[in-house]
């Protein structure tokens, strides 16, 4: 009984090297190819993937190279192999189109291709418009389509009320009031130095032709002159750069959110 | 019963050692596609011996060629990982040496020269290493270069043995270098002074011209109480160009550094025959 023992023991030790052999046969490939996927091994993942895919056809296969190329940001090239799969890979596909940025040609393509029976692709659908300066569709649509994200309103709100400055309005406030159009978008140490430096070359100017020292009232006249057209445009601007910040930090926090729900796609298990 | 279980035991030797040889042939591939300078492909052929290699029996040779690829590859951080991960996989003394020198020479060359000082110095104050002194004190030395810091380089270089060709080098580029701060002294005390120290004599003529003309314009001004008129030729004329002319001797004293100590880097690289990062 002992002997058998000792044969068990070794037979379970010599068990415990690699039993299958061949380092390059499909299944390891396939199990080295998912394990550089799983390390974020995209371009090496991308390789072992379609030397496999040379040997057998396989949907699987071709749906993980094209994660694989979405990972690495080659929509174009996701697109193409998720199309060739369809309709198995359809919130991937949807997903890479959306990644693109073109949320116009995302919007016609679900229209075209009637996806309503994808929720993924729905969600994708609706957050689109909040990308973009087209007529938001009603609140009812979203409120049923994302019932479990609560965020969504917020974001509906802002599009709705982004808290922009008027442009016009800022260049007309700094032309009566030098620097009051930088105050208005919130600039209020600019608003304050240009008020200041405005008014304290055209009262140098007043003061030098009052005492007849002409060329330096026209120097400093001159200069107040420069300040104040300089002004009313850098109110404007003001405005537009305060309007791009809004837009970038709304962009920013929708990107989040849709980090933080992965585009509303499923998960995928095999790198668990 | 009893000759069926030693069959199968002898089965699963032999399925053992064909394991053992798959994975050196696996390492000798990745070898060979190294030796063709084919990096991409030999670290692939590296990261599946690892992935199979389920004894760790080659993650030590496996995680030093994979470091050497990223590094010819100029993938520098991959390759601190890698010889990192060697390090931890050596079995012996020389291989855990050999994986934190690799580790030094390509911090050396990312410039994480820090990170170089911190190993070396761990190595110095190691007893198992007492007799690899001189080596460590080379790399030190090759980690001040990347510093651009000569003089340390070449009092380390003269440690390892009696006029070693790189202390005489260091020497002769420490010599070479401009000192900014004097280029800077210089110009405050005599305007154009600083740029003419650093070999630029006609921005420092001009400059000495120039800072000569406005300030007797604007000292003329205030002799006649031409207050406004002194304060706007001091200002704008006078000033700003003394100003500017210390800042000059300042960045020609630095350019003039950066070309000398990129002469003596293309030197090291392309002339010097010893060992390098």
């Amino acid at each position: 009984m002992k002997t058998y023992q000792i044969l068990l023991f070794l037979f379970l030790t010599a068990s415990a090297f690699p039993q299958n052999l061949n380092l390059h046969s499909l299944e390891n490939k396939k199990k080295f190819a998912d394990h550089l996927f799983c390390e974020k091994d995209y371009l090496r993942s991308i390789l072992e993937y379609e030397s496999i895919l040379q040997s057998i056809q396989n949907d699987t296969i071709k749906f993980k190279i094209g994660l694989a190329y979405q990972r690495l940001d080659e929509y174009e090239k996701s697109i193409n192999i998720f199309n060739s799969i369809l309709p198995n890979a359809e919130s991937e596909f949807y997903h890479s189109l959306f990644l693109m940025n073109d949320f116009n040609l995302f919007r016609i393509k679900v229209n075209n291709n009637k996806t309503d029976a994808n929720p993924a692709v729905q969600k994708l659908y609706l957050f689109s418009y909040f990308f973009t300066d087209d007529a938001l569709p009603d609140w009812q649509k979203f409120s049923e389509t994302f019932s479990e994200e609560r965020a969504v309103e917020s974001f509906y709100e802002k599009k709705i009320n982004p808290g922009y400055k008027s442009e016009i309005t800022a260049a007309i406030l700094s032309a009566i009031i030098p620097g009051a159009g930088k105050i208005y978008t919130e600039q209020y140490g600019d608003g304050i130095t240009a008020f200041i430096a405005t008014g304290l070359l055209a009262y140098l100017s007043y003061s030098n032709f009052n005492h007849d020292h002409d060329f330096r009232g026209w120097l400093f006249g001159g200069a107040a002159a420069i300040f104040y057209a300089g002004n009313i445009y850098g109110s404007a601007a003001s405005a537009k750069i305060f309007n791009a910040g809004i837009k970038m930090n709304f962009e920013n926090e929708l990107r989040l959110f849709l980090n933080q729900n992965n585009y509303f796609m499923p998960e995928y298990n095999f790198c668990k | 019963m009893k000759k069926l279980l030693i069959i199968i035991f002898i089965a699963a030797l032999a399925s053992a050692c064909k394991s053992q040889d798959e994975l050196q042939s696996q390492y000798n591939l990745a070898q060979e596609l190294f030796k063709k300078r084919e990096y991409f492909d030999a670290v692939t052929e590296l990261k599946r011996l690892n992935f199979f290699d389920s004894t760790n029996q080659f993650s030590f040779q496996s995680c030093l060629l994979m470091g050497k690829a990223h590094k010819a590859g100029a993938m520098l951080n991959d390759a601190v990982h890698n010889f990192t991960m060697a390090g931890i996989f050596s079995r012996t003394d020389e291989e855990f040496y050999e994986a934190e020198i690799e580790l030094i020479r390509v911090n050396i060359l990312r410039r994480t020269s820090s990170q170089a000082h911190k190993i070396i110095d761990r190595l110095l104050l190691d007893e198992r290493f007492i007799s690899k002194k001189d080596e460590l004190n080379y790399w030190k030395g090759w980690a001040y270069i990347f510093e651009d810091d000569w003089v340390n380089a070449a009092d380390l270089f003269s440690k390892v043995s009696e006029n070693h060709e790189l202390t005489n080098f260091c020497d002769s580029i420490n010599d070479q270098l401009y000192s900014a701060t004097l280029a800077k002294l210089l110009s405050v005390f005599i305007p154009g002074a600083g740029q003419i120290y650093t070999g630029n004599y006609l921005n420092g003529i001009f400059s000495l011209g120039w800072n000569v003309f406005a300030g007797w314009l604007s000292i003329n001004s205030f002799a006649e109480e031409r207050i406004f008129d002194g304060l706007v030729a001091a200002n704008f004329l006078w000033l700003r160009f003394y100003i500017g002319g210390i800042n000059n001797a300042q960045k020609f004293a630095e350019e003039k550094n950066l070309a000398i100590t990129n002469n003596a880097l293309d030197y090291l690289q392309h002339k010097y025959g010893g060992l390098k990062p």
